[in-house]
């Protein structure tokens, strides 16, 4: 059997819809800024019980426009977590920010008891990163960031529909980036990415922004990049956004399977808590294993395609090293990154792959 | 289908019309991408700048988001921020001068010449040191003069960046453009000659240490899938644009020959409306006429007189980047560039796409004389 990491394959099961959609489209030229893109914006903001959500590139263009609107300066530092994707990273620096590690927790989330440590008078705002889809503790990140003036953008990449104390992800923060990048929870297919905010004042100056500063064809009032999401990805979105509680729904399902089945494999797999009062959406689902590098040659040998989400912390990549750190900084996320394994979790598994992969992981232990 | 009566409405692009000769190819095209599931820098990226790398004449191609991205990278991947200063054109499209601001250098103007194209005469003047780079903009599918530009920016030992965002298959005494800087950024933006349906840009270079670091900016940076050598971007050309943007390679030169056939039928008929000019074609520069713009006299008067007529233009642009609301933090005003700032005010674009049929262009140039007599 083969259990993959990948449902594009099973997306594809029909496409017909999809191409009369891009066929219309096609026809119609309305390719930047049109009509699916307006539509795709109200049903993602509603999906996040927001007033606005702006449709830009990427998932990183989702995190840097936001901060720069934030009036992010070169040399402001912008504190996040080394265990995250390098986006968000990346998405600090290409606003002009000076990235500042503060280590994860058991979760995979920032560690707030660390946040006020790393605070100092060049701090400007935090990203804290729901990562895997799990959410960090926004009610102690916003009393911090409350306390000290700073900003807050949420990298929600791989959260859509998190959730945490009953508020929405991009609920908290002045921003929330999401990605709709062919391999998350909602994708579209291509690069695309969405900026959702409570804020009327922003959403406006990220429309502007987006689009070359263009407050009509030819009135330019600030120097912007070209970040849209394109039409066409919007189209693919506007499908797909019906399914979202559907794809959340059973990736919950069958993280709660392997949490089960995975608890009596305790003296071998570690499996984070699962806190009150927070709704994981499991964009991916991560352990961490004993002997992690010989179960993914088993799993791997076995059909079973697990991944590794990421096997360096990002203060340890070459990247990094103009900020100074060092192995040793952040110990939880360095350990993290050498235990951790990620199991295929999407929508598309059938019971039966589930059971299969699991069994592929008891196997290994057990023998 | 709906159906279109020439001689009700010609308008200044149509873009409906350029797809729904090809859509069949193009759907292919999509479905293609489908099959293989590679939706993130699949091989019609790869097919597409090796394409586009042979039509330019370059060695290598690298696809990303946008054309303003292209510029972007290209300043980036030279090492141009803060305290630098670019020289460019004040009439280009917003993007060329955001570009340098977003990597936060400083752009520095020099006026253009009746071609619409930055001045090498003043580009020299404009030089200080801490000018970093040239940036000529190849505006309305026309070359610069890269002669004399690459004589200065060889004198002070300066890369030039080409603005090809409007340029494509243009060139200058038989080389294409993106070929003679150290790097061409190019635009397939929908309303551009080789379009995307959305936003596409694409580089070009011969410099194989910048098309290496290109590679890993355009892709956040990532030289693997788990090494991480530099902060960059997310600026990669979707797979499904690419390949719907080869199958448009199939009909590039055609359609381009038709915009030449368009615009050498409008010098024709608009040799003897004295109120009218345009610049020359000349044998060193081939243009690819993006645009036909012509210089007029009264032109809000005959915009809204061909618009009457049922005939779309459009003014590219009608404000010099330097007395735009954004451009005020440049600090200069109005009568710095006084060739830009009065052509700004003289300008229009006629339609020129390859679809226009020789009766709508007659009908156009019948009613420009008829404005003026």
């Amino acid at each position: 059997m083969n259990v993959p990491f990948s449902y594009l394959d099973r997306q594809f099961a029909d496409i017909d819809a999809y191409l009369d959609d891009i066929r219309q489209l096609v026809l119609g030229g309305d390719f930047t800024l049109g009509a699916a893109v307006a539509e795709f914006e109200e049903r993602f903001a509603r999906l996040c019980d927001a007033p606005h959500a702006v449709g830009v590139g990427s998932g990183t263009d989702a995190l840097t426009l936001p901060l720069r609107c934030a009036g992010l300066e070169p040399g402001d530092e912008v504190i996040t977590t080394p265990m995250t994707f390098i986006a968000t990273v990346g998405a600090i620096a290409m606003a002009g920010g000076r990235p500042v590690f503060v280590d994860s927790e058991d979760g995979f989330v920032i560690d707030p008891g660390k946040i006020e440590a790393a605070i100092t008078p060049k701090t400007r705002a935090i990203v804290p990163v729901h990562y895997t889809g799990n959410v960090a503790a926004m009610p102690k990140i916003m009393d911090i960031a409350a306390r000290n003036g700073l900003t807050v953008v949420e990298d929600a990449c791989q959260a859509i529909g998190g959730r945490i104390e009953g508020m929405s992800v991009g609920s908290w923060g002045v921003a929330a980036g999401f990605s709709l990048h062919p391999l998350k929870n909602l994708n579209v297919w291509g690069d695309g990415g969405i900026v959702v905010t409570h804020s009327a004042e922003l959403a406006d100056k990220l429309r502007l922004y987006r689009n070359h500063g263009l407050k009509n064809r030819d009135e330019v009032v600030m120097f912007g990049p070209n970040s849209r999401l394109d039409s066409l990805q919007a189209v693919i979105g506007n499908r797909l956004i019906d399914e979202v509680d559907f794809i959340t729904d059973r990736r919950i399902a069958i993280a709660a399977r392997y949490d089960a089945a995975l608890a009596e494999l305790g003296d071998f797999v570690s499996v984070p808590e699962r806190r009150a009062g927070v709704k994981h959406v499991f964009h991916l689902y991560v352990i961490r294993a004993q002997r992690r590098d010989e179960l993914l040659a088993h799993l791997t040998a076995k059909g079973v395609e697990a991944k590794i989400h990421y096997p360096i912390p990002v203060h340890l990549q070459e990247a990094a090293q103009h900020l100074g750190y060092g192995r040793g900084d952040f110990p939880v996320s360095e350990s993290d990154s050498e235990s951790i394994i990620t199991l295929p979790a999407h929508q598309h598994l059938t019971d039966e792959e589930v059971e299969y992969a699991v069994e592929a992981v008891r196997s290994f232990y057990l023998g | 289908m709906r159906t279109r009566d020439i001689t009700v409405d010609i308008p200044y692009v149509d873009i409906v019309g350029q797809h729904a000769a090809i859509k069949d190819e193009l759907l292919a095209a999509v479905a293609g991408v489908i099959d293989r599931g590679q939706f993130v820098l699949g091989e019609e990226v790869g097919e597409f700048e090796r394409r586009f790398a042979e039509l330019c004449g370059v060695d290598y191609a690298v696809g990303v988001n946008s054309g303003t991205d292209a510029l972007i990278l290209a300043l980036q991947v030279l090492g141009i921020g803060p305290g630098d200063e670019v020289i460019t054109a004040p009439n280009s499209f917003v993007a060329t001068v955001s570009a340098v601001r977003l990597v936060g250098a400083t752009p520095v103007f020099a006026d253009v010449g009746d071609d619409y194209n930055i001045d090498p005469g003043r580009v020299a003047g404009a030089i200080s040191g801490r000018t970093r780079a040239i940036l000529p903009v190849h505006l309305t599918g026309r070359a610069c003069a890269m002669d004399p530009l690459r004589e200065i920016a060889t004198a002070h030992g300066l890369p030039l960046i080409e603005d090809c965002a409007q340029a494509v298959l243009a060139s200058y005494r038989g080389q294409g453009v993106g070929s003679f800087g150290a790097m061409g950024c190019f635009s397939l933006h929908p309303l551009k000659t080789l379009n995307a349906c959305g936003d596409g840009g694409v580089l070009t270079t011969d410099d194989a240490e910048l098309y290496e670091k290109l590679l890993y900016l355009r892709n956040l940076g990532l030289k693997t899938r788990e090494d991480c050598i530099a902060w960059g971007h997310n600026s990669r050309l979707d797979t499904v644009q690419a390949a719907m943007v080869l199958v448009k390679l199939r009909y590039l030169e055609e359609w381009t020959a038709q915009r030449r056939a368009n615009a050498a039928a409008y010098q024709a008929a608009l040799a003897d409306v004295a109120e009218v000019s345009y610049p020359l074609d000349d044998s060193v520069r081939e243009s690819a006429y993006h645009t036909f713009v012509v210089e007029v006299e009264d032109r809000d008067g005959l915009k809204v007189y061909l618009q009457d007529c049922g005939i779309g233009t459009a003014i590219h642009y009608p404000t010099p980047i330097h007395l735009t609301t954004a451009g005020n933090e440049l600090g200069y005003g109005s009568g710095a560039f006084p060739v830009a700032e009065r052509q700004a005010k003289r300008i229009l674009s006629l339609p020129v796409f390859a679809g226009l049929v020789p009766e709508q262009l007659e009908r156009v140039c019948r009613s420009i004389r008829s404005y003026y007599h």
